[in-house]
């Protein structure tokens, strides 16, 4: 299945977990049926195929049903020895009899070798009717195998029945099975796992075993699946033999690679000789998930135990800020040196038969809740409410907090929490000693920097051999140092990729970082840099399945990169156990690419000797360069002699330094790291800081030992950033992570030096890479002589004549500026000649295509440009990023052609939903859903044709961004809710969204907050963008956007801007092709953006499969903007990117210069159309057959590029289609608000006062979001008096209860609550309280999930218990009254008021720059548990602010009739003491300047490290 | 970039003139520069644009105008002397005569007052040669190719810099006695004071650039002498050849073409000939026929020798009466009325006036007959037409005529017919894309080939023509 652009690697998948369990360790049916019942209900976590009835998987651990099996096997023929002394085999077969048979063989035969006995088979009875025919087409054939091994029994037995299993694994794979054709999910004494393509409900019919009473279990484990495609693959189904998870494994090439390295140091006892049989112990083609359960299952058979094993591979945060014991920070420190973690967001349920258990990652990303029952039973699950529990049987309802453990022990007969289970573990062994003792830190090592060392002589020539320029110097070390963070730029990137660049370019420029959307979060390195790290430790690791002192015998670093001291001390180090060795790191120029490649070998080899003679830290240097030598790439070095020792199984045995000359900016480092080294020395950048500092261009009061600390805290934050795009915390995972994709490198380059590393075009190899090293090296020399001494201008950031090629050119500027003013149809067509005709100035690779000749159709046949003009699309820009005067004449120009402008992420005024007198309207079409809600309401959403969720931007996908306080104007701040003066933070995720099963709830919200609108999902071209947008469309979106990386208007970090995301030709193409195998392709239409500049740009991208386009940066050029970059300064010279009111007021733009833009480029489509002979638009789309690559045009670095995997025309399925034809089919079926406003008619038409009731389960969901649209819809945000509709619910309220609820509805619910309650409150009031009839505290309970009042404006809560984690975050008007919550609380807050009468987790109040929390403080830790970054502490003086507090407590206490409350104002004096005031700085400052009613713009601009988007 | 919000903060200032009065007195240049702390201040005004029209549109040599505007605001003269110096090899030329393009495209000035360029790049280059930060760059090694250069104005003196820094033995030739062309006998001393040219022709001498001044190249040496003795010609001479003005008494005795007033002049002023022998405008009533530069200089020079009075009469019609500092046609160079420093010393200008006759007295000129006329735009083509105005005629009692009205082509001299030169259809030396002309080993650059244009156009040009025929020489073993 792997041609063209798709590829089973991209796949994603994540789910609903749970488990169900007697915590007595008594088997029963009920368990089973329990089991299948949470499946039920957590159905809507899952999704369906293209034909709508194929699941993406389901299934179930449970014990082995010792009695179901003694019954059913007397049938078959043969008994069973007592229970637990066999073993069970579940095989997955091929269905053809032959090819079965000699299938079984193999097992037969492996079962004689180890000395097992084989009693026998049983086919698995199966009801395949009830499935889809996608899964029906694809379905093994079912048996199960009985063994015994005496006199093997327990653990001993399990080993073996292990080795059994792998080696028929290996057997099979030697005789071409695949695991699609042979599969073994399960293979034990203690459990078996039942599990195929279903979804819920198929689940038990499919399998008659679990409906038979005698089929028992104490536990049981389920899993249900939502996948990003669709292409069936039972053994993908979960869960595996040990776990099931729901998450996303972002390191896995990284941890994979290190398992395999490794192996060659494995030794154990308990297997002795046997252990190479295990071999690979990660096996490749499996899934994330796979993989997890593949090194768990190690490491558990090798004797650690479950819960030790889940803490090395998902450790939780152990930084300073986490208040954890000595005992347990050693036993994940002392871990750190012998094995990375398993990073990315992860709910974890494991059980090996007797235990089972829940962990939650550092993130706490994925929703985790537990209900322990007074009878004895123990439900986990994704939500609440899976299973009907009488209320009066709860014993405790919890969650799984950030890194948190929980384990039922069948055997004791106990639930074991967190601290119980790690302070056992740690403790096993005396981990704290074995650290003192034995760790490394070089004594002076990471110390403030000393005095460089600067080689004036050569440094110039230096600097130019790698690539060093003034812009560089300028824009990116200088800053750096001054600023300590990456500096920041906008506008996007239109300059010419590497592979089309006519000058040389350094070898990280041919790569891009990958980043995370949708299938899983972005962490904030800003705001939560408290889970992420840099330490690592380095040196010689020891046998993974041991534990000894000396294994954490290595060197540890804070931090991968090190100074000129660092690394004289490392070379001159005398210490045990480290031996470091310099390796030179050149080739010499005299044997050109012959000489590059040889060196490169003896490079390699050279290395593995000094590892084999026992040097535990390798340098590779480049210090040696000179006339005849130039230095070897350093990524290529690097990457090169990682893999080397990879394939050796040798890297774990070294530590990597690379000591380079070329190492300046972020992506240097990250790319070195990323792929492979240990840590770096960027000696010549610290050299030129030097050089700096001596010329007098740092500032004065600068010294050169802090600009190269600042220097290097740049690196650090850039690194961190980098990280968490893709959800990555730690640098031990990221570091060979390779999360990058090539763009123009040669499959023989990649293979050989960066193997698996996507890179989809092909491009330059070895030769030119070499060339372009040479060049530089010749250059700079011949420049030496001729004593030509300055440096090259760059010209990759700011356009210079006779330096990189950029795309739009003063003159393109100029002409299209004076096209769209004259209304010159003439001269729009020089504009586009200059873009179009790229053989001179080749900057994009559509550039390199050209059409196929076609019989030409009159341009009268060919459909009107006002037709044409109805697919074009402005793009999102914020009302923020952009003046007023540039936003609104964008929407009036778009609305006027019928087209669609997009309001971008800083909500709208209200005022422009109105139309404007003569017919005009300001009003956004496109109203776009952003990570930080601003503004987004019940109003904003109804009053727009299409809601877009921005999952990612081109500019910097994966990242957040902020508006400086000195922007947000008056204006601003009303149309965000929030207060002038005070800085807005848009978080890397979106809250409500860490998962693809989270977007399809967040598609669900939206279209039930305004059902007549569209909802669209925008997504940035990156490897595996398809196979997202492919869940994008099972998540029923009615479009998505993919977006080119190098488009983009407001303000990025600059290395974001360059180097994430990728052209929008190849994320077109890859969703295309994915979408039409996937036979999705039918229901959801694709629009392209990205850099999109004329007709011809169009037509490639309607080829490619697009069905609409968006225009950004030259929608802005239209009104003005000559790419200044300044957008992120404020000073926009042209009023377009500012809001400055002085450079407002040169604003010049006006709608129908803009409407001549969008006339003349469908113009030019419809010529273009003519000449392919397509008469409709509808017609061209995805006829991606009718281009071809230009042979003609001729470029150094282009010969080797190949787009036949772009250029693929996907096989059309049966039924399939290339284009959107149909719409997407909701399920409303569980839907409660048309019952809703049926009853509340006469509120809504007269505003008469109505109280419903009403019974609800966690199956409703986002209740309230349809009510609150009509009530917008006729009200506007000003909605209904308070109290006018007032709902009252008993039971367990489903995921965003209350969303977007508007003012005038109450919403009481009795019972439970799930995540995202009170989402994007809009003014209504939520009251939430246990049964009546519970027993249990509710201040110590949980009762309603994560992420509450995400987004909400305004309006009430009132919650009589414990919330979980991310409580209020970007709330921004709400005032809420809440019992204890989870970690995160507050965060991003910027209105608003929080009171929490109770705990809160860590981190607390993070990115809060407004809004007021009090938090009551019982034992004076708060202050420890909040982030004190952006928030100051006080005590509560102001008479007013007391009597707000007892106010609103006494409310709470009214409507909950909390006693836990009542007691708090019954001592009221005596409690009043214990609160705390959580006051941002800046929100003070902003309500003291409202107070005195001076607000004057004074602040100078500050350069500030991300920005708005 | 220094300084984010300076052009907020400043406005824009120039340098200024000493007074009229003053200054028509001498010949000397009276133009008085900002101090080095006004020239920071003004190129705090640099944006340093992500797209920097002024390098990338406006100036024809792509001066690096963002980069040195930075040093400068920094202080750091040295090095943006360094940057200046890679695109301009005569930028004490530029900076004080050159139009400059690049502050028309400056993107302050859509809505604002353009950056101070050309002040900036004077003051650079001035500090320059105050510090002895301007030295020759004689080569290091010496390639034994010879090139004749012919002709000594700016792209002449451009290419034989470059060449010569090449390692190329260069011979510049000229047929006046100093070097310098339309630079030293074109441009009137208190626009361009001439030591300025001998500074920059001393370095010249230093760095090993032969010149062979009061040569005329095609009469006293032959083409074919040339060509047997060098590997490659350049031909640098300039569009020499003036536009006439064909009326019925044009042979009249006082009507002059401009070059011919301006160069007589010069000589004058540099010592090269006597008063007595030029033509002069003392005591006389002066129409200078033509609106542009050169029939600028001619009105300063007139006032300088005493002239009675000074009309210039322009045959377009009186551009638009622009009063803002930004530029209406953006980033284009706008037709916009310009008053000149020399306009600023009195004349009487008037446009779309057609001249029909001149009458005299025995050989003397004393009258000129015009009519007004209407510019009319044809329906069809677009293009203006002229078409005169019924009952405008009138006369006017003039001394001396000076026709300024530009130049055609080269001069076809017996060089380029020796040569055997191929012309292009506007009669200059036709040109080839490495400026190669149609014979092997003669080049051409700057107005020869391209007509008569600005200074800063031939230095581009000449610096492109060093390249050129350094990679030709480069492939001729």
């Amino acid at each position: 299945m792997k041609d063209g652009l798709y590829s089973p690697l991209y796949e994603h998948d994540s789910c609903g977990v749970g488990f169900v369990v007697n915590v007595n360790g008594k088997p029963d049916h009920k368990i089973v049926q329990d089991g299948v019942t949470i499946l039920k209900n957590l159905a809507h976590r899952g999704a369906l195929g293209g034909d709508l009835k194929t699941g993406d998987g389901a299934g179930m651990i449970v014990q082995i049903p010792h009695d179901f099996f003694l019954k059913v096997l007397k049938e078959a023929g043969f008994t069973l020895p007592e229970k637990g002394n066999y073993g069970v085999g579940f095989l997955f077969l091929p269905q053809q009899k032959e090819k079965r048979n000699e299938a079984k063989n193999i097992i037969k035969e492996v079962i004689k070798e180890e000395g097992a006995k084989l009693l026998g088979f049983r086919v698995v009875p199966v009801e395949p009717d009830c499935l889809g025919e996608m899964a029906r087409e694809v379905m093994p054939f079912m048996e199960q195998v009985f063994i015994i091994c005496p006199p093997l029994v327990g653990a001993k037995l399990e080993r073996k029945l292990y080795l059994i299993r792998k080696a028929v694994e290996k057997a099979a794979s030697k005789k071409k099975y695949s695991i699609d054709d042979f599969y073994i999910p399960s293979f034990s004494s203690r459990t078996i796992v039942y599990k195929g393509m279903f979804v819920a409900p198929q689940f038990e019919s499919f399998f008659p075993d679990l409906a038979d009473k005698d089929f028992k279990s104490a536990i049981a484990l389920i899993h249900q699946r939502y996948s990003t495609n669709t292409f069936p693959s039972w053994p993908l189904a979960q869960p595996f033999r040990y776990l099931a998870h729901n998450g996303e494994i972002n390191t896995l090439r990284g941890n994979a690679n290190k398992m395999n390295a490794r192996e060659s140091t494995f030794s154990s006892d308990l297997f002795g000789k046997d252990i190479k049989k295990l071999f690979p112990v990660i096996v490749p083609g499996g899934s994330d998930s796979a993989m997890l359960d593949n090194g768990f299952e190690l490491l558990v058979s090798a004797g650690r135990t479950l819960e030790h094993s889940m803490m090395m591979m998902i450790p939780e945060a152990f930084g300073t800020k986490y208040h954890i014991s000595a005992d347990k920070r050693a036993f994940y420190e002392y871990h750190a040196a012998i094995m990375e973690p398993w990073d990315g967001p992860a709910a974890v349920a494991f059980t090996n038969g007797t235990k089972v258990g829940a962990i939650l990652d550092r993130n706490g990303l994925r929703p985790a809740r537990y209900v322990i029952t007074r009878k004895g039973k123990v439900v986990m699950a994704s939500e609440v409410g899976v299973l009907d529990i009488p209320p009066e049987d709860v014993l405790e309802k919890g969650r799984l907090a950030p890194g948190k453990m929980i384990l039922v022990d069948t055997l004791l007969k106990r639930v074991r929490k967190d601290n119980e289970i790690k302070a056992a573990v740690s403790r096993q062994k005396p981990y704290r000693r074995w650290l003192e003792k034995n760790r490394i830190e070089l004594k002076g090592l990471f110390q403030a920097p000393g005095p460089v060392e600067v080689k004036t002589g050569s440094l110039l020539t230096r600097q130019k051999i790698f690539g060093f320029t003034l812009e560089e110097l300028n824009m990116i070390i200088t800053p750096m140092a001054e600023n300590a963070q990456e500096p920041v730029s906008s506008m996007g990137d239109d300059e010419a990729p590497a592979v089309l660049s006519d000058r040389p370019q350094g070898l990280t420029r041919y790569f891009k970082q990958l980043f995370a959307q949708v299938t899983n979060p972005p962490i904030d390195p800003y705001r939560e840099n408290l889970v992420m790290s840099l330490m690592s430790f380095i040196g010689r690791e020891r046998n993974l399945l041991d534990e000894t002192p000396r294994h954490c015998h290595q060197l540890k670093l804070p931090h991968p990169v090190l100074t000129n001291e660092d690394m004289i001390k490392l070379k001159n180090a005398d210490i045990e156990g480290l031996k470091t060795v310099v390796i030179p790191m050149v080739f010499d120029v005299n044997k050109k690419e012959k000489g590059l490649e040889q060196a490169l070998e003896r490079l390699c080899v050279s290395a593995e000797e000094k590892v084999d003679e026992g040097c535990s830290i390798v340098i590779i240097s480049d210090k040696g360069i000179d006339r005849d030598r130039a230095p070897i790439p350093s990524l290529l070095a690097s990457a090169a002699v990682h893999h080397h020792l990879v394939r050796r199984s040798k890297r774990h045995l070294t530590g990597l330094i690379v000591e380079t000359g070329e190492a300046k900016n972020v992506m240097d480092f990250a790319t070195l790291i990323g792929f492979g080294a240990s840590a770096v020395n960027p000696y010549l950048s610290f050299e030129t800081l030097a050089q700096l500092k001596e010329k007098n261009d740092l500032s004065d009061d600068l010294t050169l030992e802090s600009a190269i600390e600042n220097y290097i805290t740049a690196i650090k934050k850039g690194l961190l950033k980098i990280m968490s795009k893709m959800g990555v915390s730690t640098i031990r995972s990221y570091r060979g992570a390779q999360i990058f994709e090539a763009i123009g490198l040669s499959s023989d380059l990649i293979n050989k030096y960066f193997p698996n590393t996507p890179s989809r075009i092909e491009g330059v190899g070895l030769g030119i890479i070499a060339k372009e090293t040479l060049l530089r090296h010749k250059n700079a020399f011949n420049d030496e002589a001729s004593g030509n001494d300055i440096l090259d201008s760059g010209g990759h950031y700011h356009y210079r004549r006779f330096s990189e090629k950029h795309l739009l050119t003063s003159d393109a500027i100029v002409f299209i500026q004076k096209a769209i003013k004259e209304n010159d149809y003439g001269l729009y067509k020089q504009f586009a000649a200059l873009i179009n005709e790229q053989s001179k100035n080749l900057c994009t690779l559509r550039g390199l295509f050209k059409f196929k000749s076609a019989k030409e159709v009159p341009l009268e046949e060919v459909e009107s440009v006002e037709s044409i003009i109805k697919r074009f699309v402005s793009s999102a820009m914020s009302f923020g990023s952009i003046s007023k005067e540039a936003h609104e004449t964008i929407a009036i120009a778009m609305n006027r052609l019928g087209a669609a402008s997009n309001s971008g992420e800083g909500g709208e005024d209200e005022e422009r939903y109105k139309p404007l007198p003569g017919g005009d309207s300001m009003m956004s079409a496109v109203k776009q859903v952003a990570s930080g809600r601003f503004g987004v309401n019940s109003s904003y959403l109804i009053n727009s044709r299409e809601l877009q969720i921005k999952m990612a931007q081109g500019a910097k996908p994966g990242e957040g961004g902020q508006l400086p306080g000195h922007k947000v104007n008056e204006v601003i701040a009303k149309v965000r809710y929030s207060t002038p003066g005070v800085m807005l933070i848009s978080p890397p995720p979106h809250h409500d969204i860490y998962s693809i099963e989270d977007l399809a709830q967040l598609i669900f919200d939206l279209k039930n907050a305004n059902p007549s609108a569209r909802v669209s999902v925008k997504l940035v071209s990156e490897v595996g963008v398809g196979t997202v947008a492919a869940g994008v469309a099972k998540g029923k979106a009615d479009m998505v956007l993919v977006s080119g990386g190098d488009g983009g208007t407001g303000a990025s970090p600059i290395s974001s801007i360059k180097y994430a995301g990728i052209p929008w030709e190849i994320g077109l193409a890859e969703t295309q092709q994915t979408l039409v195998r996937n036979k999705l392709r039918d229901r959801i239409r694709v629009q392209v953006d990205g850099q999109l500049r004329t007709g011809r740009d169009v037509v490639i991208g309607a080829l490619l499969g697009a069905e609409e386009f968006g225009f950004g940066t030259i929608s802005l050029v239209t009104m003005g903007c000559v790419m200044m970059r300044k957008c992120h300064l404020n000073t926009c010279p042209v009023g377009v990117a500012t809001q400055d009111e002085k450079l407002r007021k040169r604003f010049a733009g006006k709608p129908e210069y803009l409407i001549n833009y969008m006339r003349f480029v469908a113009a030019e489509v419809r010529e273009l159309m003519a000449q392919l002979g397509f008469r409709t638009m509808d017609e061209m789309v995805g006829q991606v057959d009718r281009l071809q690559v230009n042979e003609a045009i001729k470029h150094w670095k282009t010969n080797g590029l190949d787009f036949s995997k772009v250029l693929l025309k996907p096989e059309l399925p049966k039924g399939g289609s290339l284009r959107c034809i149909k719409k997407q089919e909701h399920d409303f079926s569980y839907f409660l608000d048309d019952q809703l406003i049926k009853k509340a008619k006469e509120s809504l038409e007269k505003k008469k006062p109505v109280r419903i009731n009403m019974s609800i389960r966690n199956r409703n969901r986002t209740v309230g979001a349809t009510l609150s649209s009509e009530v917008s819809k006729k009200y506007g945000s000003k909605g209904l008096p308070n109290e006018t509709i007032h709902c009252k619910f008993t039971g367990v309220a489903g995921q965003s209860f209350g969303a977007f609820l508007a003012r005038g509805i109450t919403f009481e619910l009795e019972g439970d609550a799930n995540d995202y309650l009170g989402k994007g409150l809009s003014g209504g009031r939520i009251i939430l309280y246990p049964s009546k009839k519970a027993l249990f505290r509710p201040q110590d309970n949980i009762v309603t999930g994560n992420v509450n009042l995400f987004g909400a404006t305004g309006g009430e809560v009132f919650i009589h218990g414990m919330a979980g984690e991310r409580f209020a975050v970007r709330n921004s008007g709400a005032v809420a009254v809440v019992e204890g919550v989870g970690d995160h609380g507050c965060e991003y807050m910027t209105g608003g008021r929080v009171v929490v009468l109770g705990r809160t987790g860590v981190n607390f109040a993070a990115g809060m720059s407004g809004g007021i929390a009090y938090v009551l403080d019982e034992n004076q830790l708060f202050d420890t548990r909040c982030n004190l970054d952006m928030v100051d502490l006080e005590p509560l003086e102001d008479d007013k602010e007391i009597k707000f507090l007892y106010k609103i407590i006494k409310k709470h206490v009214d409507l909950t009739g909390s006693q836990y409350a009542a007691r708090i104002l019954h001592d009221w004096e005596g409690m009043l003491p214990r609160f705390v005031k959580v006051m941002p700085g800046d929100y003070r400052k902003a309500l003291e300047r409202i107070r005195k009613e001076a607000s004057r713009e004074t602040e100078v601009v500050a350069m500030t490290e991300e920005v708005y988007g | 970039m220094g300084h984010v919000r300076g052009f907020l903060e400043y406005s824009r200032k120039n340098a200024s003139y000493k007074p009229v009065t003053e200054r028509i007195k001498n010949y000397k240049e009276f133009v008085e520069y900002l101090s080095d702390e006004n020239i920071q201040v003004q190129a705090s005004r640099c944006m340093d644009c992500g797209v920097p029209f002024c390098h990338s549109n406006g100036c024809p040599v792509y001066n690096l105008i963002p980069e040195w505007n930075d040093l400068v605001f920094k202080g750091k003269w040295k090095e943006a002397l360094e940057r200046l110096e890679m695109t301009n090899f005569l930028p004490e030329i530029t900076g004080r005569i050159c139009p400059a393009p690049c502050e028309s495209s400056c993107t302050l000035s859509i809505n604002d007052s353009p950056v101070s360029i050309k002040q900036i790049e004077l003051a650079i280059i001035e500090k320059g040669f105050q510090n002895g930060w301007v030295k020759p760059h004689p080569p290091e090694n010496e390639t034994g190719r010879k090139i004749a250069v012919i002709g000594s104005g700016p792209a002449g003196l451009t290419a034989a810099s470059s060449l010569r820094r090449l390692g190329h033995e260069v011979t510049l030739f000229d047929k006046s006695e100093q070097v310098g062309g339309l630079l030293r006998y074109g441009i009137p001393d208190f626009k361009l004071e001439k030591y300025i040219i001998d500074r920059r022709v001393n370095l010249m001498k230093e760095e090993g650039i032969k010149f062979e001044t009061d040569v005329n190249i095609g009469e006293d040496l032959s083409a074919r002498y040339l060509q047997k003795s060098f590997d490659v010609i350049l031909l640098t001479m300039g569009a020499e050849r003036p536009r006439d003005l064909r009326v019925p008494g044009r042979g009249f005795e006082g009507i002059h073409f401009a070059m011919e007033y301006l160069i007589q002049s010069n000589k004058y002023v540099s010592g090269e000939t006597e008063k007595e022998r030029i033509i002069s405008a003392g005591n006389k009533t002066v129409l200078v026929i033509g609106g542009g530069d050169t029939g600028s200089d001619c009105v300063g020079t007139a006032h300088r020798q005493g002239a009675k009075k000074v009309y210039q009469f322009e045959i377009m019609p009186k551009p638009l009466d622009w009063k803002h500092q930004s530029n209406p046609a953006w980033p284009a160079w706008p037709v916009i009325l310009r008053t000149s420093s020399s306009h600023q010393e009195g004349a009487e200008r008037d446009w779309s006036i057609l001249t029909k006759s001149f009458s005299g007295r025995g050989i003397s000129v004393e009258q000129v007959h015009c009519i007004r006329v209407e510019w009319q735009k044809d329906k069809k083509t677009g293009i203006p037409k002229m078409v005169e105005i019924p009952g405008s005629e009138f006369s006017l009692k003039v001394d001396l005529v000076l026709l300024a009205m530009g130049f055609v082509h080269v001069d076809h001299n017996k060089l380029l017919s020796d040569l055997k030169v191929e012309l292009d259809e506007k009669d200059n030396i036709k040109i080839n894309e490495k400026y190669a002309t149609s014979v092997p080993g003669v080049y051409a650059a700057g107005d020869s080939s391209i007509g008569a244009s600005l200074v800063v156009r031939a230095i581009f040009h000449g610096l492109q023509a060093a390249r050129s025929i350094h990679e030709y020489l480069k492939t001729r073993k």
